[in-house]
């Protein structure tokens, strides 16, 4: 079963671990016939497109679950919601096959939404955003847990626009995400704020919007309907 | 920007910010301006260990419950939050619906341990609740308190309106109905607070006036107005089945301490431990049923999808029907993949079976508390334990396939000496042999043998609580003495310092003054003190220091037979003089029947029909 679910704003702190042991307990409420592992530490049977990181909101979320049984997608998504808490609520439900290729390794791209706290800090943001998209090399510092290294981000920068919602500045950004590399918001943010010269911190909410896969003519595609 | 939204921007700044979010599945939100009683519940340690707390799953569902009464959730910040709070003016906030504590009407701490006792204080000045009873006015919330350690309130006196002496769930209901009568009636605070000492259970400490001898010790606790009962006793509820208990409970999103189920299978223990507070404040034994049991783990669990259930109770092993009821559990629950463990594992109860059981799910380390070395000073604490016991029943865990095994002591109790410790080591020693007997292709690899060794803190209404307290330089030499002799191949020991279970010692048998001293502490900086990274023992000395008092009055001090404690107005329903006859016989190294087999008349006999083992005839 293919669910599309929601991370909600105010837990938005809660890690991938967390948040894969809720979907667990949620699927361990609803008291619908789901798959477990062999073996002596029986685990249910479920896979992530993606890891969201800690402090971001997710608005449509993928997830793929063995079910031990035939299940219908609306009973799935009925006895589910009433089973998650308010702010982890599935919003659609797909019944697929056990040959469904791995979500992660058709992950393509992220639609970010990145709301900029401080609205004068939005403005120049998006002021310095033509200029920035205008060079032929966008440097960033990409972070792991050993390392610092410089990349260009350019190339996996599918699109990038700024738009007001409520009197704020939104950033609204399709970048590559695979699991061999990926462009990370705080990425976008710091080459962004070189561009605009400012140095103080920025504060931003990170809603990831969707997924995406590409489909046969190499276009992207939300990853939910492939 | 408000505080909420402050709120928001520090949680994007602290190390563990899953801590403060709430909205776990299974947690309540009523509508304030609906409900007429708030309720705050307040857990005075992290939220970590406050979720791992049955009583306020309890408490929670229980307030919750009443349509007229809401409850929100209280914990004690970790000190980085506690930085930004301060420097952004941000109030202590509710769990639920995020409104600062001193909105509620009634706020109420939970007193599990004595060294959370400096938490309760940085939680109402951060919640802007005024520290001292006699600075709140009209609009300030009551402050109420119950646990264990609110059998002796009075080093929190100063500090809370009412104390809930005994078990929590009749008499919460009834005193937030008496605070709901302030708000309907306009009571003032002083009207509201006598009407509380009304209700059996509820001791008001301002209503009482304590007088000292001029060496420190009590001359006598006089109540001041006729509201106020001479002692105050405990609740008891006698019917487990009919007293309420959680059918959902709150789930946390990240890992708390005891993440999974807890079914409180009983309340109270018969064996008559002398140390242990716990045993005889929570008298008399009361078993929930077969029946019961499997309705609500069954329940439980389809409401929290957790992976596992633990028997909770004082002493497991003496539930009437315990392999039935592990079978059946089992049985239910093989299909939804839940295990089952049992914590407080007593290692002369009838378990073989159940072990054995026990390990087609799951092969975790096993539990034994001997408590003590040799069969004279287990004699003297009361332990009715064997050393043919234990062995036994690590043989059968070593031969069943375990690895692990805990071994629980204490140092410091009364009559104590150097063989006492050595019996210690001799018997870690016997635990490796037993493994090493088992034919190396029937047992399983790496032996892991842990030795803890606590400090014996001297309590209320134990037999001890004449005893003193061992210096704390004494209490460093055993233990270099206890880490030459467990210095065992295949042993680790764990040993504690001894500065926290001084200060333990010094507020568990505290009286009034102890108020000021943790206040004084409180403005030190002490906060978080039962975290070793935050406990500041300095701090601790100078406050006694600054208030004219001496710790070792409280702690290592050997009290008289008369002697009048801070906490004899306080009625547990076990007699002074069956502790002082349990006190005498201990240091004869005599030991006493579990009340199963008889009763001991340890004064509970005098309530009716609260005991099931109680003799009328008995002294």
């Amino acid at each position: 079963m293919l669910a599309v679910f929601e991370k909600g704003e105010r837990i938005r702190h809660i890690g991938h671990l967390d948040i894969q042991r809720s979907v667990q307990r949620g699927l361990r409420r609803s008291g619908l016939p789901v798959a477990y592992s062999q073996g002596f530490n029986p685990h249910i049977l479920i896979t992530f497109a993606s890891a969201l990181s800690t402090g971001a909101c997710g608005k449509r979320e993928i997830m793929d679950v063995t079910m031990a049984g035939d299940v219908e997608a609306e009973e799935f998504l009925e006895k589910m919601n009433r089973a998650m808490p308010p702010e982890m609520q599935l919003k659609e439900a797909r019944a697929v096959d056990n040959k469904h290729p791995s979500l992660m390794g058709m992950v393509a791209a992220a639609d970010y939404d990145l709301l900029i706290r401080d609205e004068a800090q939005g403005e120049k943001l998006a002021a310095a955003l033509p200029e920035m998209m205008k060079k032929d090399q966008i440097m960033a510092t990409r972070k792991t847990k050993t390392k610092l290294s410089e990349c260009d981000i350019k190339p996996l920068i599918y699109s990038l626009y700024a738009e007001k919602k409520d009197g704020k500045t939104h950033l609204r950004a399709m970048m590559t995400l695979t699991e061999r590399e990926s462009c990370k918001p705080q990425m976008l943010l710091e080459a962004l704020k070189a561009q605009a010269g400012i140095e103080a911190e920025v504060r931003m909410l990170v809603t990831r919007e969707g997924l995406y896969g590409l489909n046969e003519t190499g276009a992207l595609a939300p990853l939910e309907n492939m | 920007m408000d505080y909420r939204e402050k709120f928001e921007m520090a949680l994007e700044k602290v190390q563990k910010a899953p801590r403060y979010t709430g909205g776990e599945m299974n947690t309540t939100v009523k509508a304030w301006d609906e409900t007429p009683l708030h309720f705050g519940f307040c857990f005075p340690d992290t939220y970590e260990v406050g979720m791992s707390h049955l009583g306020l799953k309890i408490l929670y569902g229980l307030i919750n419950r009443e349509s007229w009464s809401l409850c929100e959730r209280f914990f004690m910040p970790w000190t980085d939050m506690i930085e930004l709070m301060q420097k952004e003016e941000i109030p202590l906030l509710s769990m639920e619906s995020r409104r600062p504590l001193n909105e509620f009407d009634v706020i109420g701490f939970t007193l599990q341990y004595e060294m959370s006792y400096s938490n309760i204080l940085a939680m109402m000045e951060m919640g802007g609740v005024p520290l001292e009873g006699t600075e709140r006015g009209e609009k300030d919330p009551i402050v109420v308190a119950g646990g264990p350690c609110a059998f002796n309130p009075e080093p929190l006196a100063p500090f809370i309106d009412a104390f809930m002496i005994g078990d929590g769930e009749d008499v919460m209901t009834e005193l937030n109905r008496v605070i709901l009568r302030r708000k309907t009636e306009g009571w003032t605070r002083e009207e509201c607070l006598r009407e509380l000492a009304k209700l059996e259970g509820v001791y008001v400490p301002s209503l009482y006036d304590v007088t000292y001898e001029e060496d420190g010790r009590i001359r006598a606790v006089t109540p001041n107005c006729p509201e106020a009962p001479a002692t105050v006793k405990k609740r008891v509820v006698v019917d487990l089945n009919n007293t309420y208990y959680p059918e959902e409970i709150p789930v946390p999103y990240t890992e708390v301490i005891f993440d999974r189920i807890m079914l409180e299978i009983m309340r109270g223990c018969t064996r008559g431990c002398r140390f242990c507070q716990a045993g005889m404040l929570y008298r008399p034994v009361r078993e929930r049923s077969l029946e019961k049991l499997t309705d609500l783990a069954e329940k439980l669990q389809e409401a929290t999808g957790y992976e596992e259930i633990s028997l909770s109770s004082l002493s497991s092993g003496d539930y009437t029907c315990l392999p039935e009821l592990i079978r059946t559990l089992m049985r239910n629950m093989k299909e939804k993949r839940v295990s089952i463990s049992l914590p407080s594992l007593r290692i002369d109860s009838v378990l073989k079976e159940s072990l054995e059981e026990t390990q087609q799910v799951r092969k975790t380390s096993l539990t034994f508390a001997p408590e003590a070395g040799t069969q004279r000073m287990r004699d003297v604490i009361n332990k009715g334990v064997t050393e043919e016991d234990l062995l036994e029943k690590v043989r059968d865990a070593f031969s069943g396939g375990w690895n692990s095994v805990k071994l629980y002591f204490m140092d410091g109790l009364p009559t104590e000496t150097e063989a006492d410790l050595d019996g210690i080591a001799d018997l870690a020693r016997k635990v490796v042999g037993e493994y090493f007997a088992v034919p190396k292709d029937q047992r399983a690899r790496g032996l892991r043998v842990t030795v803890s060794v606590s400090i014996f803190v001297p309590k209320p209404f134990t037999p001890f609580q004449w005893a003193p307290q061992d210096t704390i330089e004494t209490v460093f030499a055993k233990t270099e003495h206890l880490k030459k002799v467990l210095n065992i191949k295949g042993v680790t020991f764990n040993w504690h310092e001894p500065y926290v279970s001084f200060m333990e010692a010094c507020f568990a048998r505290g009286d009034r003054r102890m108020g000021r001293v943790l206040q004084k502490a409180y403005e030190k900086g002490c906060i978080l003190d039962g975290w070793n990274e935050t406990f500041r023992f300095d701090k601790w000395m100078e406050a006694f220091k600054e208030c004219g008092l001496d710790p070792a009055f409280y702690a290592n001090r050997e009290r008289e037979k008369d002697e009048i404690f801070p906490w004899d107005h306080i009625d547990s329903g076990i007699s002074k003089s069956f502790l002082w006859r349990e006190n005498e016989k201990a240091l004869r190294a005599e030991t006493t029947r579990d009340c199963r087999k008889g009763c001991n008349g340890c004064g509970l006999q005098k309530w009716k029909g609260v005991c099931g083992y109680a003799n009328a005839g008995s002294v």
